[in-house]
């Protein structure tokens, strides 16, 4: 094994790292600052990417305040998926470029993500599901992504451990696959921090003042602070800070049940999904199978307990689909919220009467993947670059006066 | 060496065959595979995830995952939970090519000072992509089950009663009785392979004393449901359901008043190489002399911490008189666990202790996580062994109608824990009606 | 060299893993879990949380009683999915086959 030269390697990084602590406030000590020129509420993938990009482009006086521990939304709690398989041209060309940014994180960020490119299979067991994954494979095909349609005897080959009794089409993209979550976040909150942005966990924002001078106060137990601006990157919670200022956000938070199970060794190429039941599961790097599926017909909660409806559920449509995992055991059972927006679409930008409070919120169930390339994009529009198309089509104001009725529906939200 | 003591041999079940790694290993129905690869001298049973450490039983009981293996075909099956049933197959698990030869072992050396695998080898694309691909392959603890299922569907039960009872050690056995003797209809669940809990693996009481206690249970008209999992408190049916998992079997339970007895779990004591085969919790070693008459090895090294002291020298007055040479070493004196394969010997501030087992006797740790799905307050407090229950003068919880007893609200030991759930059954009768 | 003192089995979890983890100010039993990956195996806590919470609150300088549990997260010991996906509690999707097949 090449294993002496790891450990080399290992050392130095370690070293050179050293420095790079995480200040001390993140275990939750010392007061907030006065002010800072932005401050971005909410700790997830979607704050901290933002924090890291704006850092990196020299707009390093940046607070990012987090209610709880690192990770405690959406963005500990995911399944890691990443796939270029949208049904809206936006989508796809933005999860390119998102791929490219996950593909270079360990490298560029210093910390392994465990990006896996296996592909993402999707099962169709009727046609009208095949014909909807048809005419997403066209528009998919016209920007760049290889996806393809397979037959059953197909999927099979990639999944050996498949029963296609019932399955009638399959399309399959190789360069879709998944990533170990949580290190993203402590990767941008690293290299966030060493650029000088400073983070507080354990810091909810209880109230935000808007001043009559221009720019906010937030005031949270660690003390209130002055902001120029402020990023609202509350994820599912998005709603409620957004009426701290009276702004009326209209998504809303569905519980999203997942599990994992005992580590196997690796057997499982591709991100398996069924667009019948929005089952999917895939093999992690440690071996688990992760996986949920989506039973509808749920009220909107906070809540994040878990089921045993869910655990019944998604144990009897994986072992119809694999049923040699019958003996496998699950370990572990969790919940995150869906932040459901009315149209499938995210909601980004300023709200009118509020330029300098921004919103980042409405990713469903594809926040994590996205996030890469929106924290970028949204860091070169606030440093002073034009714009990205998504920022125009994604406003709120679509829902209130009618602009967003030409715009195409993403409706490929599976799993 | 371990060997079964002739004394034993009346109460033993009938002689089975079973097959550990491609030998035939001579074993009795009674014994869980894991004391029978004991007593015939299999040591190594797989490979730990990480530095691919040599892994086998710790704890007997189900709770730490040492004695992970592929039986009959299912991968990453407790061996101390599964009874010996003539031939079957089992064999070890993450190793190559053995697990005890495992080359990946090296792993162990080439990290001796530890690894961060989360910052490993992110300097350059080129090696971090080759990471990536070693680590996928070398993730993940047993193969893909062999073939499907084969046993019909598992049926689905249901059982509505008035006091649920977890836990079948001294406490959960008491709490049941009375419970039952009272009038209210009672079920007491239990994972081990026969009920009895700690009863089971001390020498002040032992096989007698948990079997009459048990048939006490029966006697007072009580449901014994045995290797039975409470497996978790979910929100369902209004009032919430307690989902339990039996080999063949789920089960969905209500009851007006749940009351836990979970007892607390062996763990290992913060030594260097505490992680060893042939280092296994001192509970585990009474379990073995007093429930399978197997005595575990010849020179132990007994290393506790001062709480348990009473304990302890009931235990070591038992193996003593079974023929061990027994050397007790305060967890303050003790330094680390010497030999590779197998414990070979103990470091201490006083030199080196000779021996072929270390047995460790910590402060058992609280099993409060199904209370804490049901809300129950729990405190770590290092008196109580870890995550106890928190409860009132007379039992509750901070949950209502949920009561706890025993080693789970703090470490007690076995005779104050059954007047305790003697204690709480009553003073919840007198409550619930 | 002095040996590893391990504190998860299941994970490989050292003491010197855990120490590593606070100075790089994952402090929280949460975040702690998460970088370190104690508590995320086969027992799920079983034989370390104690331990771990013990250990945290010595390297904090904090009282025990100030170190909350991990959230506890079913099932509480490994279940295989033949066993649950019999359980009334599934939800039917139209496409479902009948539950004697
Ligand atoms: C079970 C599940 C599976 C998923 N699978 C995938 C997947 O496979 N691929 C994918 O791309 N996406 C997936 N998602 C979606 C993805 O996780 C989210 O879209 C993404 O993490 C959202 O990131 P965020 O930073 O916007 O929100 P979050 O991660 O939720 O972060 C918001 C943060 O704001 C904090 N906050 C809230 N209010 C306040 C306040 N008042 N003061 C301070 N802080 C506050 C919260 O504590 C939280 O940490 C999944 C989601 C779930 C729940
Ligand atoms: S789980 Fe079997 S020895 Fe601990």
């Amino acid at each position: 094994m090449q294993a002496g030269i790891d450990d080399e390697d290992d050392e130095a990084r370690a070293d050179a790292s050293g420095q790079m602590r995480l200040p001390a406030t993140l275990a939750g000590e010392g007061p907030l600052p006065a002010s800072a020129e932005i401050v971005i509420v909410g700790g997830g993938v979607m704050g901290l990417a933002m924090a890291y990009h704006l850092a990196k482009r020299g707009l390093t006086d940046v607070v990012v305040i987090e209610r709880g521990y690192l990770a405690e939304g959406a963005s500990g709690r995911n399944g890691g998926g990443v796939r270029q398989q949208w049904s809206t041209e936006i989508n796809i060309r933005l999860m390119q470029e998102s791929v490219e940014l996950c593909r270079r994180f360990a490298v560029d960020l210093g910390v392994n993500v465990w990006f896996r490119q296996g592909g993402y299979l999707f099962l169709a067991r009727s046609e009208r599901e095949v014909a909807r994954l048809a005419k997403n494979i066209d528009l998919q095909n016209r920007c760049g992504v290889a996806t393809r349609m397979l037959d059953p005897r197909e999927a099979l080959g990639i999944v050996p451990e498949l029963d296609i009794t019932g399955v009638v089409g399959a399309a399959y993209n190789p360069s879709d696959g998944i990533l170990f979550p949580w290190p993203f976040l402590w990767g941008y909150a690293r290299q966030a921090a060493a650029l000088g942005v400073k983070l507080f966990m354990q810091t909810p924002v209880g109230s935000i003042d808007a001043e009559p001078a221009g720019g906010y106060t937030l005031r949270t137990p660690r003390g209130a602070i002055r902001a120029r601006r402020v990023i609202n990157a509350c994820g599912a919670w998005s709603p409620k800070l957004a009426q701290m200022i009276g702004v009326e956000v209209p998504t809303y938070p569905i519980r999203h049940e997942i599990c994992s199970s005992e580590p196997l060794k690796p057997f499982l190429r591709p991100m398996v999904s069924e667009l019948a039941s929005g089952l999917y599961c895939s093999q992690s790097m440690r071996g688990e199978i992760v996986g949920g599926v989506t039973i509808p017909g749920h009220a909107s909660t906070y809540s994040m307990g878990s089921t045993l409806e869910f655990l019944a559920t998604y144990a009897r449509r994986l072992t119809r689909l694999m049923p040699i995992l019958g003996d496998v055991k699950i370990l572990r059972q969790w919940a995150g919220p869906y932040d459901q927006s009315p149209d499938g679409n995210p909601i980004l930008g300023a709200p009118a009467g509020h330029p300098d409070f921004f919103l980042a919120c409405g990713f469903v169930g594809h926040g994590f993947m996205m996030a890469p390339i929106i924290g970028k994009l949204y860091a070169e529009w606030l440093t002073g670059d034009a714009p990205h198309d998504i920022f125009g089509r994604s406003q709120l104001a679509r829902f209130f006066d009618g602009s967003g009725a030409g715009l195409a529906k993403e409706d490929f939200n599976i799993g | 060496m371990a060997r079964r003591l002739a004394s034993h041999d009346a109460l033993r079940g009938p002689a089975v065959e079973i097959r550990v790694a491609d030998t035939s290993v001579r074993a009795f129905s009674d014994e869980s595979v894991a004391a029978a690869a004991v007593a015939s001298g299999t040591r190594i049973l797989g490979r730990s995830l990480k530095y691919h450490r040599p892994r086998t039983y710790f704890c007997l009981e189900g709770h730490c995952s040492g004695c992970l293996v592929r039986l009959g075909g299912v991968p990453n099956v407790r061996a101390c939970l599964a009874p010996c049933e003539p031939g079957l197959e089992v064999a070890g698990q993450n190793a190559f090519p053995s697990a005890e030869i495992d080359l990946l072992g090296a792993v162990d050396f080439v990290f001796a000072r530890g690894m961060d695998h989360h910052t490993l080898m992110t300097s350059s694309s080129i090696l971090n992509k080759l990471t990536n691909k070693i680590v996928r392959q070398l993730s993940g603890l047993g193969k893909l089950p062999a073939h499907r299922p084969d046993h019909g569907p598992p049926e689905v039960e249901s059982r509505e009663v008035d006091v649920c009872v977890i836990g079948a050690g001294p406490a959960g056995l008491a709490a049941a009785t009375a419970c039952a003797r009272a009038g209210r209809s009672t079920l007491l669940v239990d994972d081990q392979l026969r009920p009895g809990g700690s009863l089971r693996a001390d020498p002040r009481t032992g096989r007698a004393v948990a079997d009459a206690r048990l048939d006490a249970v029966d006697a007072a008209g009580a449901e014994v449901l045995a290797r039975s999992t409470a497996i978790g408190f979910f929100p369902e049916d209004g009032g919430g359901v307690l989902a339990v998992a039996a080999p063949a079997r789920l089960y969905r339970v209500h009851a007006k008043a749940w009351i836990w007895a979970t007892g607390g779990y062996p763990v290992n004591l913060p030594i260097a190489d505490n992680d060893r085969p042939g280092v296994i919790a001192a509970r585990a070693v009474g379990r073995l002399l007093v429930e399978h008459g197997i005595l575990a090895g010849d020179k132990i090294a007994l290393v506790e911490v001062p709480e348990v002291a009473a304990d302890i020298d009931a235990l070591a007055a038992a193996l003593t008189a079974a023929g061990a040479e027994v050397t007790r070493v305060p967890l303050a004196r003790a330094l680390g666990v010497r030999g590779r394969g197998w414990a070979s010997g103990l470091d201490t501030r006083d030199g080196r202790v000779d021996c072929d087992l270390v047995a460790v006797a910590a402060l058992p740790a609280p099993a409060s996580e199904g209370a804490r799905q049901q809300a129950c307050e729990v405190q770590l407090d290092a008196a109580g062994g870890g995550y106890r229950i928190v409860v009132d003068p007379d039992g509750r919880t901070t949950t209502p109608n949920v009561w706890a007893c025993g080693d789970v609200t703090g470490y007690m030991g076995p005779a104050r824990a059954a007047q305790d759930g003697d204690r709480i059954a009553a003073n919840l009768c007198g409550e619930v009606r | 060299m002095p040996g590893k003192i391990v504190l998860c089995r299941c994970e490989d979890m050292t003491l010197a893993d855990l120490e590593h983890s606070v100075a790089r100010g994952y402090t929280d039993i949460e975040e702690v879990k998460r970088y370190t990956g104690f508590g995320t195996g086969p027992c799920q806590g079983k034989e370390c949380l104690a331990v771990v919470g013990l250990q945290l609150a010595r390297l904090t300088g904090q009282p025990p009683s100030a170190i909350p549990p991990f959230t506890s997260r079913p099932p509480l010991a490994p279940t295989p999915l033949r066993l649950l996906a019999r359980a009334p509690d599934a939800h039917r999707f139209p496409d479902d086959p009948p539950d004697d097949e």
